[in-house]
């Protein structure tokens, strides 16, 4: 077919169905281009969704489903002291509950990666050598998870650690100890650790808004007469405020998700008698150590999507 | 009411290796509308930016009346500025850009109020004062960053080529209104422009730029009228003066094949230029009579300006004659600009009307009042 010909027929099918042909055609192409993502997305996440959801009101022998059981397994789970445990709360000891320690993460970690990251990309704005700061920084981000829990195991070990050599050498022997395995501070260790790994995702984030700012603007604001404060408060911290909503949510679904940090410095357990476990190791226990409770598993997976659902869908939504 | 003194003031970036300015050495008095004026990358804003306090001289030293000020920041020389992108706060509505500069200074509400009211209306953009930036249109984000400007009646108002971003027709109506504006506040203002017909249209005096450097400092008349380097003569006027290079040999300036001029009709012409300008082209001697007969050579650029060069296509018997061939005729309406070349060089000259067509060969003339003569190294000698 010549390219004439080519020609020629696009025109006879716009003659006769006014145009609506071009757009099925454009349809089709479209559809086949989704298909392959579509399928994926369908297996690997409605798929399960659907099928916990579903699972989540039935009773299971291990990994078949026996019989409908109501709320059962959501009464079950989310009475369990191993996601929320009201009593420890009340007197504030570890373990307080998966979910409890997950938004302790939320309320901890969130803030101060946030603030920690603007500090530093402020920081870093009209340094020389700025670019080989962030990477340093950033670089932190880019490892593995569970690497960084493994690191973690080293920074805060009693012998090697170089956390503990530091209290020593600032003559605080008498803290000393193994950092991961205290379960009345372990969760702060590690919450530590992973601000230190998040502060480079929300430094490059504020770094790539902040260098978006016009700088007349903030000149603009120097003659004005504004003082460096003045002209964080009234014109920087407005101006990355859609950053600061990325970052925070980012940051939330983030340590939502928490596991392989966990999971490094307290295996499965979460900790020494479940001190520091979060929803995603609770997850994985129920599911695939015994006791195998595959129904508790898809109640507390459900739950991590119920709170992370909603802010991935504000990003998704966001201009 | 301030006066500002530059006093040799040189600004270098990049630890020596760019110099922006150099040695400028200049007085804006109260009250004036001064406007830097020179191509891109001449310095002008750096020039600007260092009496605002945006950048610090790296020599010199800058005086508000007599008030040293080089090494202060902005906000304590109370200036106010305009720059070419208007710089409003994206996310502050109309009248909270305008009330910025009082509310850092801890003004109280209602007064502030009062006083947005009273800018917006001298602007006519009371209407604007709930929206934000974004909705507006360029013209009225120009008045609102004007606004935000003079609300806090700044002792200097500078200005950042804040007509550059207008279109044809707003920008002579802007430029007329920051005029009345300036009349009425009496501010002392530096606007910082390259295009010569702002600056010749709202300057008390301009100060031509060039390579950071300060070229000439006129109104804006004597710069058209005495141009006072071969550089400014170029770049003055539209289109810009020719400057026919030739060689001068005592009395009379060659030109190879397109003829010679007699010198001594031109510098006799130039009644004007005083001894002080004339001397150094004529060493030994101090009046322009000497210099015709003196025995001198030397490269040098005779320079007469479009509208002054008349055309004819056949050989005048007397006067200055210049020969060229037309190489291409432009009709504007108004008038007609005829291209010719003369020894390979183009030189525009403005008609009233022109008959002459493509690769005729005519004849460029011109009285001996229009023509300016500068040396080899661009200075105007006559």
């Amino acid at each position: 077919m010549s390219l004439r010909d080519h020609f020629d027929a696009v025109t006879a099918d716009t003659d006769r169905a006014d145009g609506l042909a071009v757009d099925r055609d454009k349809a089709i192409a479209i559809a086949v281009f989704l298909i392959p993502g579509l399928t994926l997305f369908t297996i690997f996440s409605v798929g399960p969704i659907v099928y916990s959801a579903i699972g989540s009101f039935y009773s299971w022998d291990t990994f078949t489903m026996e019989h409908f059981v109501g709320i059962d397994n959501w009464v079950r789970s989310l009475t369990d002291p191993l996601i929320v445990n009201w009593s420890n709360m009340r007197e504030f000891q570890y373990p307080m509950g998966a979910l409890t320690h997950n938004l302790l993460w939320v309320v901890l970690h969130v803030p101060a990666s946030t603030f920690l990251g603007l500090a530093l990309a402020l920081l870093f704005a009209d340094l020389k050598g700025r670019r080989i700061l962030r990477s340093m920084v950033f670089a932190g981000f880019t490892v593995p998870p569970i690497v960084i829990g493994l690191v973690l195991m080293f920074v805060y070990d009693p012998q090697a650690g170089i956390f503990n050599e530091f209290l020593r050498v600032i003559g605080q022997g008498h803290l000393v100890r193994n950092w991961t395995q205290s379960p009345q501070v372990a969760i702060y260790a590690l919450i530590a650790g992973g601000i230190w790994v998040h502060t480079g995702f929300s430094m490059l984030l504020y770094s790539s808004a902040l260098s978006a700012i016009d700088p007349s603007l903030i000149e603009s604001a120097k003659v004005d007469g504004a003082g460096a404060w003045r002209r964080f408060w009234d014109i920087i911290w407005p101006l990355v405020k859609p950053v600061t909503a990325v970052v925070v949510i980012m940051g939330i679904i983030w340590v939502m998700r928490m596991f392989d940090i966990v999971y490094a410095a307290g295996g499965a357990a979460g900790g020494p008698n479940h001190a520091y476990s979060v929803l995603g190791i609770e997850v994985y226990r129920a599911a695939f150590r015994p006791q195998i409770d595959y129904g508790m598993a898809m109640v507390v997976a459900l739950l991590q999507l119920f709170i992370v659902a909603p802010l991935a869908l504000y990003i998704a939504r966001m201009r | 009411m301030t006066s500002i003194v530059m006093d040799d003031v040189s600004k270098y970036f990049d630890g020596g290796q760019t110099i922006a300015n150099y040695r400028l050495t200049l007085e804006v008095v109260d009250g004036e509308f001064l406007v830097f004026l020179g191509p891109s990358g001449c310095g002008k804003t750096t020039a600007l930016r260092l009496i605002a306090g945006l950048e610090q001289p790296s020599e010199g030293a800058i005086y508000f009346d007599d008030e040293r000020v080089d090494g202060r920041s902005p906000s304590s020389r109370n200036v106010a500025m305009v720059f070419q992108n208007y710089a409003l706060y994206p996310h502050m509505t109309v009248a909270e850009n305008i009330g910025y500069p009082l509310r850092v200074r801890g003004v109280p509400p209602d007064e502030r109020d009062r006083k947005v009211e009273e800018v917006t209306t001298l602007l006519h953009i009371e209407d604007q004062v709930g929206k934000k930036p974004a909705a507006l249109s360029g013209g009225q984000r120009q008045r609102v960053a004007l606004a935000r400007a003079i609300i806090r009646e700044p002792s200097v108002f500078l200005l950042d080529e804040p007509l550059s971003n207008l279109d044809a027709k707003l920008r002579q109506e802007m430029r007329v209104e920051l005029k009345r504006l300036q009349n009425e506040l009496d501010i002392t203002t530096v606007y910082v422009t390259h295009n010569q017909e702002e600056a010749m249209s709202m300057a008390d005096r301009v100060v031509v730029m060039n390579r950071g450097t300060i070229q000439q400092v006129a109104p804006p008349q004597e710069l058209y009228e005495r141009p006072r380097t071969a550089w400014v003569a170029r770049f003055i006027g539209s289109p810009p003066m020719n400057l026919f290079e030739g060689t001068r040999r005592n009395g009379s300036i060659d030109f190879g094949e397109a003829g010679a001029v007699e010198l001594g009709d031109v510098l006799r012409g130039g009644e004007t230029v005083d001894d002080e300008v004339a001397r150094p082209a004529s060493p030994g001697n101090g009046d322009t009579a000497s210099v015709v007969t003196g025995d001198v050579q030397g490269e040098v650029a005779l320079g007469v300006r479009p509208e002054d060069l008349t055309i004819t296509t056949s050989r005048p018997t007397a006067g200055n004659v210049i020969e060229g061939r037309v190489d291409t005729v432009e009709p504007l309406g108004e008038y007609v600009l005829v291209n010719v070349t003369v020894n390979d060089q183009l030189v525009n000259a403005k008609l009233a009307d022109g008959t002459v067509s493509r690769d005729e060969r005519v004849y460029l003339t011109f009285d001996d009042e229009d023509a300016y003569l500068y040396d080899e190294n661009g200075e105007l000698v006559g």
